[in-house]
C-alpha cells in the first residue's frame, strides 16, 4: 500500500473519530488558560517552609497544599464538616477564592480520553492516537513529496482550496499533532497498565513523639530546602493522629518528615517512567504554560479542518480519476492497456483504443502504467505514454521504468507496443515513451508495431496508427478519438490593447473577466481554478478540440485574466482571439505551471523576455507588492510597435515594483540587438546578481531561450556556474513557446 | 492417595472448620454523595484496637496506579501481598451505593476493631479514613457520614 493510500483511508475512516478527540482536546485547552488567569503563580524560588508558614496562618485546618502546574497554590482544608479547596496568594497566604479542578463538564474529558466507554474506550482512544501518529508520518512523506523536499517546504502551495488548506495548515501543525499523538500514547501506556510508573511500596513511617512538641512547618529544614518550583504537593500531618508525618512530593521524588524531630524519615526518587509520564502530561495538556495550551487547542481544532478538507480532496480525486468504461478485470483480459498521463488527456486515447478493441471481441483491461503486469490470459499489451516536462515520466508513473526493470528478462511472446504522446516543439518529444520502448526491447519484449509518436494529441495521427494496428491484428478496427477536456469556463473579453507588430503580425493584450466562485465551488475545485501569473490558460478555439496554451499576465488577485496574443500564420486560435470584441467570450480552463512560479524569498529576480514572452513576467512585476528587487531584460523589434506592456512597465518602474529595466530592439538603428546581447554587455552586473543568489525566469521563443542560455553560460563561466546547474537548483526556469 | 496430599487435606479441614463454626457474615453498605467527580476509588479494611491493619475487605477501582491515593490503606496494607485477592471491583460512581459482604470471625466483634474506608476520586482530594466504623454489636446498623465522599456507611451483622 502506498503512503497516499494509507493516509487517505486511515484519514477517512479512523480520522472521523480523531475529529472527536481533536475537538474535545481543543475544548479542554480552555482549562489551562482559564486557570492561568485565575490566580497568581508562586515565585519559583520561594522556600516551601515559608509558603507553609503563610498558609497555616490564614487557613488553620490546612491538610494539603498543591502547587498546580499553572504555578498557582491551592490549599485543601475543612471548614467544620465541609471540605474546602481554595486558591491562596503565595505572597501572603490570603485566600483568593474557591478552586475547581475544571470549569468544563466532566464528560468532555471522558469523551476525549475514553469516548465515554470506560476502559474499552481508552483502548480505542489509544488506537486513534496511534492512527493519528501514522497519519502524521504519512503526511510528512506526502508533504515532502508534494513540495519537492525539505528545502522547498515553505514554497507556495498550489491546487484547489481544499488542497491548499490541507497542505498549508498541515505544514504548520504537523509537528504539534505528532507530539500530541506520541504523548497520548505515553499516557495511555500508563493508564492501560502496559507500563508501571512506580511499583515500589510506600515506606511505613511514623512520627515518634519523644516528649517534644510538634515543629511548625516553617522550622522544618527539609521544607526550607525545597523551592516552590519543585513542589507538587505537601500533606500536613493530621491534628488528630500524633504519629502522622509530613509528606512532600516534588518533581524529583517524595519525602516523609517526622513532625517532632523534623528528620527526613524516608526519600524515594521519582522513577524514570514517572518523569517521562509527567513530561508527557505537561506536553499533552499544556497545563503548565497557557500559550502552549492555546497552540494545542488550535492543533486539536485543526483535525476537523483536515478531515473536512481531506474528504473534499478525496471526492475531487474520485471525480477526476480517469474512469474507463467497460473495463474487464486484469485476470480475465486478453488485451492490456497501460497509461502514463500528466494532464489526463492520454486516458481519452486509451478509452478509444479500449472501445475499438472491445468491439472486435477482445476483453480489455486498462490501468495506470505503474501497475504494469501481465497474466496467463494476456495476448497483447499497449502502453500509451505521455512525456512530462524535460523528458520525464508523468508523476504517477515516475517509478514505472524501475518497476519494469525489476520484472527481469521477459520470456513470454506477448507483444508490448508503445505509443508516445508529446509535442514536437519540445526537444524531448516523446522522450519518456522512447525510454520505455528501449527498456521493454532490452528486456526481450517483442512489439506488434514500432514506437509511434503522436504530436499534440492529434486525433488524425492516432486514427492512422489505428489503421496500422488493424492490419497487424488482421481485424476491422477503427479508432475514433473524442478528446476530453478539463471542465471549461466561459470568459468574457473586457478590454484589449492592440499592437501593430512589425512584419504584419499584429498582437494584442486581451483582458477577460475572472468569474469569482462561491466557497463551495472553490472547495471542490469547480469552475475556473485560481491562478497566478505564469500559469497557463488553455483556450479551446471554435472548430477544434485541442486547446492552445497562453501564459497568464495576471493572477486571480488582480481580478482579471490577461494574456498577450500574437497572430500566428494560419493560427486557428490566435485568429479567433484577435478577432474578439469586448463582450465576446472564449472557452477556457487553467493549467498550473508550478515550475515557473516564483518562490517566496527576498532574493533578487532576473526576468528575461522577448516579444509576447513578457506577459508572465509582467504579471510577476504587477504583483510585486513587497518590492523585491526585480530586474527586467526585454527584447523587442521596434519600441513603437511591439513593446508590450510598455506604459505599465514604466509605471511599475516608478512605483518600485520593478528595480531596473533594460530594453533592446532589433529592428531599429542602435536598438541594441537581441536580449542575449544585452546580457553579454551587462555581464558584470549579471554576475553580481547571480552571486547574490538571484532567481532567473526566461520567457520567449525556443530560439530566444536557447540564445539566452548560451549567453548566460558564457557570462557565468567565471563564477563556475551554468544554466544547467541553476536549473537543477530550481533557480532557473523557462516558459517557451 | 499419596501421603503429602492427605496431609494437606487434613490441615485445610482443621483450619477451615473452626472458622466456619465461629464466623459470621457482615454486610457493609456505603452510599456515596453527589460529589461532582468521576467514579470513586474506595478501600474498606479492618484495623485492630491499636490501629494496626488486619485485612482488606474490599477495594473498588482496579487501576493499581491510583491505589496510592487510598493513602492510609495503601500504606498500612503495604506488607499484605494478598490484599487484592478476590476483593476488587469497579470504581463507584457518585450517588451510587457500594454493598459488600465479608466473613468475620466472632472474636473480632466488640474487641476494639474498626472498619475503615479510604476514598479518592480523580483530580479531587484524597480522603484517607473517610469513615471509621467501630466493629461493635451496638454500632451495627447505625449509619455514619464520611468526610467528603460518603453520604452514609453502615454494616449489618447476620
Amino acid at each position: 500500500m502506498s503512503w497516499k493510500a494509507i493516509h487517505r483511508w486511515l484519514g477517512l475512516t479512523v480520522g472521523t473519530l480523531a475529529v472527536v478527540l481533536g475537538v474535545t482536546g481543543a475544548i479542554l485547552a480552555v482549562d489551562p488558560v482559564q486557570q492561568a488567569w485565575q490566580a497568581p503563580a508562586a515565585p519559583g524560588d520561594l522556600p516551601v517552609a515559608t509558603l507553609v508558614e503563610r498558609v497555616t496562618r490564614t487557613v488553620p485546618g490546612a491538610e494539603e497544599i498543591r502547587h498546580l502546574p499553572s504555578g498557582a497554590i491551592v490549599v485543601f482544608s475543612f471548614a467544620g464538616d465541609q471540605p474546602q479547596a481554595s486558591y491562596v496568594d503565595p505572597a501572603d497566604g490570603r485566600v483568593l477564592g474557591a478552586w475547581q479542578p475544571s470549569v468544563l463538564p466532566r464528560w468532555v474529558k471522558n469523551l476525549h480520553r475514553s469516548l465515554l466507554l470506560g476502559d474499552t474506550g481508552r483502548w480505542r482512544a489509544a488506537g486513534i492516537a496511534l492512527t493519528m501518529l501514522l497519519l502524521c508520518v504519512s503526511a510528512v512523506v506526502l508533504l515532502l513529496r508534494r513540495m519537492g523536499g525539505w528545502r522547498r517546504l515553505a514554497a507556495r502551495v498550489r491546487g484547489s482550496l481544499a488542497q491548499r488548506i490541507h497542505v498549508v495548515v498541515g505544514r504548520v501543525v504537523l509537528g504539534v499533532l505528532c507530539l500530541t499523538s506520541l504523548t497520548a500514547l505515553t499516557m495511555s501506556a500508563s493508564t492501560l497498565e502496559l507500563v508501571a510508573l512506580d511499583t515500589r511500596t510506600e515506606p511505613a513511617v511514623l512520627s515518634v513523639a519523644a516528649g517534644k512538641p510538634a515543629l511548625p512547618g516553617a522550622q522544618l529544614a527539609a521544607l526550607q530546602g525545597i523551592a516552590v518550583q519543585d513542589l507538587r504537593k505537601l500533606n500536613l500531618p493530621s491534628a488528630s493522629d500524633p504519629e502522622d508525618v509530613w509528606a512532600v512530593a516534588t518533581a524529583q521524588g517524595q519525602a516523609w518528615i517526622d513532625r517532632y524531630s523534623g528528620q527526613m524519615l524516608a526519600w524515594q526518587d521519582a522513577t524514570l517512567a514517572q518523569r517521562v509520564y509527567d513530561l508527557a502530561v505537561v506536553l499533552h495538556t499544556g497545563e503548565s504554560a497557557w500559550p502552549w495550551a492555546v497552540v494545542l487547542g488550535l492543533a486539536g481544532a485543526s483535525v476537523l479542518l483536515f478531515w473536512l478538507s481531506g474528504i473534499v480532496m478525496w471526492w475531487q480525486a474520485r471525480r477526476e480519476t480517469p474512469r474507463i468504461v467497460g473495463n474487464i478485470p486484469l485476470a480475465q483480459a486478453d488485451v492490456l492497456i497501460f497509461v502514463a498521463s500528466e494532464g489526463g488527456s492520454t486516458w481519452g486515447f486509451a478509452q478509444a483504443l479500449q472501445d475499438a478493441l472491445s468491439q472486435c471481441g477482445h476483453r480489455v483491461h486498462t490501468s495506470a502504467l505503474e501497475n504494469f503486469h501481465t497474466t496467463a490470459a494476456t495476448r497483447q499489451v499497449f502502453v500509451l505514454a505521455a512525456t512530462y516536462g524535460e523528458g520525464q515520466a508523468p508523476t504517477h508513473a515516475s517509478h514505472a521504468l524501475e518497476h519494469i526493470a525489476k520484472l527481469g528478462t521477459n520470456t513470454s511472446a506477448v507483444p508490448v507496443t508503445v505509443l508516445g504522446f508529446g509535442d514536437r516543439q519540445f526537444p524531448t518529444f516523446c522522450a519518456f515513451a522512447e525510454a520505455l520502448d528501449q527498456a521493454l526491447r532490452a528486456q526481450g519484449w517483442p512489439a506488434l508495431l514500432p514506437l509511434e509518436r503522436i504530436h499534440q494529441q492529434s486525433g488524425q495521427q492516432f486514427a492512422r496508427w489505428g489503421v496500422a494496428l488493424a492490419q497487424a491484428l488482421g481485424e476491422p478496427l477503427v479508432l475514433d478519438y473524442v478528446p476530453r477536456l478539463p471542465p471549461t469556463t466561459a470568459l468574457t473579453l473586457i478590454a484589449r490593447q492592440d499592437y501593430p507588430g512589425v512584419t504584419g503580425q499584429a498582437a494584442a493584450i486581451l483582458r477577460f473577466t475572472w468569474p469569482a466562485q462561491g466557497l463551495g465551488e472553490r472547495l471542490r475545485g469547480l469552475g475556473l481554478a485560481r491562478f497566478a501569473a505564469g500559469d497557463l490558460v488553455g483556450v479551446v478555439p471554435p472548430g477544434s478540440a485541442v486547446p492552445r496554451y497562453y501564459s497568464l499576465a495576471s493572477g486571480w488577485e488582480d481580478g482579471f485574466l490577461e494574456i498577450c496574443v500574437r497572430q500566428m500564420p494560419d493560427g486557428l486560435c490566435s485568429t479567433h482571439l484577435l478577432g474578439l470584441k469586448a463582450g465576446d467570450s472564449i472557452v477556457a480552463f487553467i493549467r498550473s505551471n508550478p515550475g515557473f512560479a516564483l518562490p517566496r524569498t527576498r532574493r533578487p529576480v532576473l526576468l528575461i523576455a522577448a516579444g509576447t514572452g513578457v506577459s508572465p513576467l509582467a504579471g510577476f512585476i504587477r504583483r510585486n507588492d513587497k518590492r523585491r528587487p526585480m530586474h527586467l531584460y526585454f527584447g523587442g523589434r521596434d519600441p513603437a510597435r511591439d513593446f508590450y506592456f510598455g506604459p505599465e512597465i514604466q509605471r511599475w518602474l516608478g512605483e518600485g515594483r520593478l528595480a531596473t529595466l533594460q530594453t533592446v530592439f532589433s529592428r531599429v538603428p542602435d536598438g541594441g540587438g537581441y536580449v542575449q546581447d544585452a546580457l553579454r554587455r551587462d555581464a558584470e552586473r549579471v554576475r553580481g546578481l547571480m552571486a547574490q543568489g538571484a532567481i532567473v525566469r526566461v520567457c520567449g521563443s525556443r530560439a530566444m531561450a536557447r540564445g539566452v542560455a548560451e549567453a548566460l553560460d558564457a557570462v557565468l563561466a567565471p563564477l563556475q556556474l551554468s544554466v544547467a546547474q541553476l536549473k537543477a537548483k530550481e533557480r532557473y526556469a523557462e516558459d517557451v513557446f | 492417595m499419596s501421603k503429602p496430599l492427605l496431609t494437606i487435606l487434613a490441615t485445610t479441614c482443621a483450619l477451615a472448620l473452626p472458622a466456619l463454626a465461629h464466623s459470621r457474615p457482615i454486610t457493609l453498605t456505603a452510599q456515596l454523595k453527589n460529589y461532582g467527580g468521576d467514579g470513586a476509588y474506595l478501600a474498606a479494611y479492618l484495623t485492630d484496637a491499636k490501629g494496626a491493619y488486619v485485612r482488606t475487605l474490599w477495594v473498588s477501582g482496579g487501576k493499581a496506579k491510583y491505589h496510592k491515593h487510598l493513602s492510609d490503606w495503601n500504606r498500612l496494607s503495604a506488607g499484605d501481598a494478598k490484599r487484592l485477592d478476590g476483593v476488587t471491583g469497579a470504581s463507584v460512581g457518585e450517588g451510587r451505593t457500594l454493598k459488600v459482604t465479608a466473613d468475620l470471625a466472632d472474636a473480632l466483634i466488640d474487641a476494639g476493631y474498626e472498619i475503615r474506608i479510604d476514598a479518592a476520586a480523580e483530580d479531587m482530594r484524597d480522603s484517607p479514613s473517610e469513615v471509621r466504623l467501630p466493629l461493635s454489636t451496638a454500632n451495627a446498623g447505625k449509619p455514619q457520614a464520611g468526610k467528603q465522599y460518603i453520604q452514609s456507611a453502615t454494616f449489618q451483622l447476620q
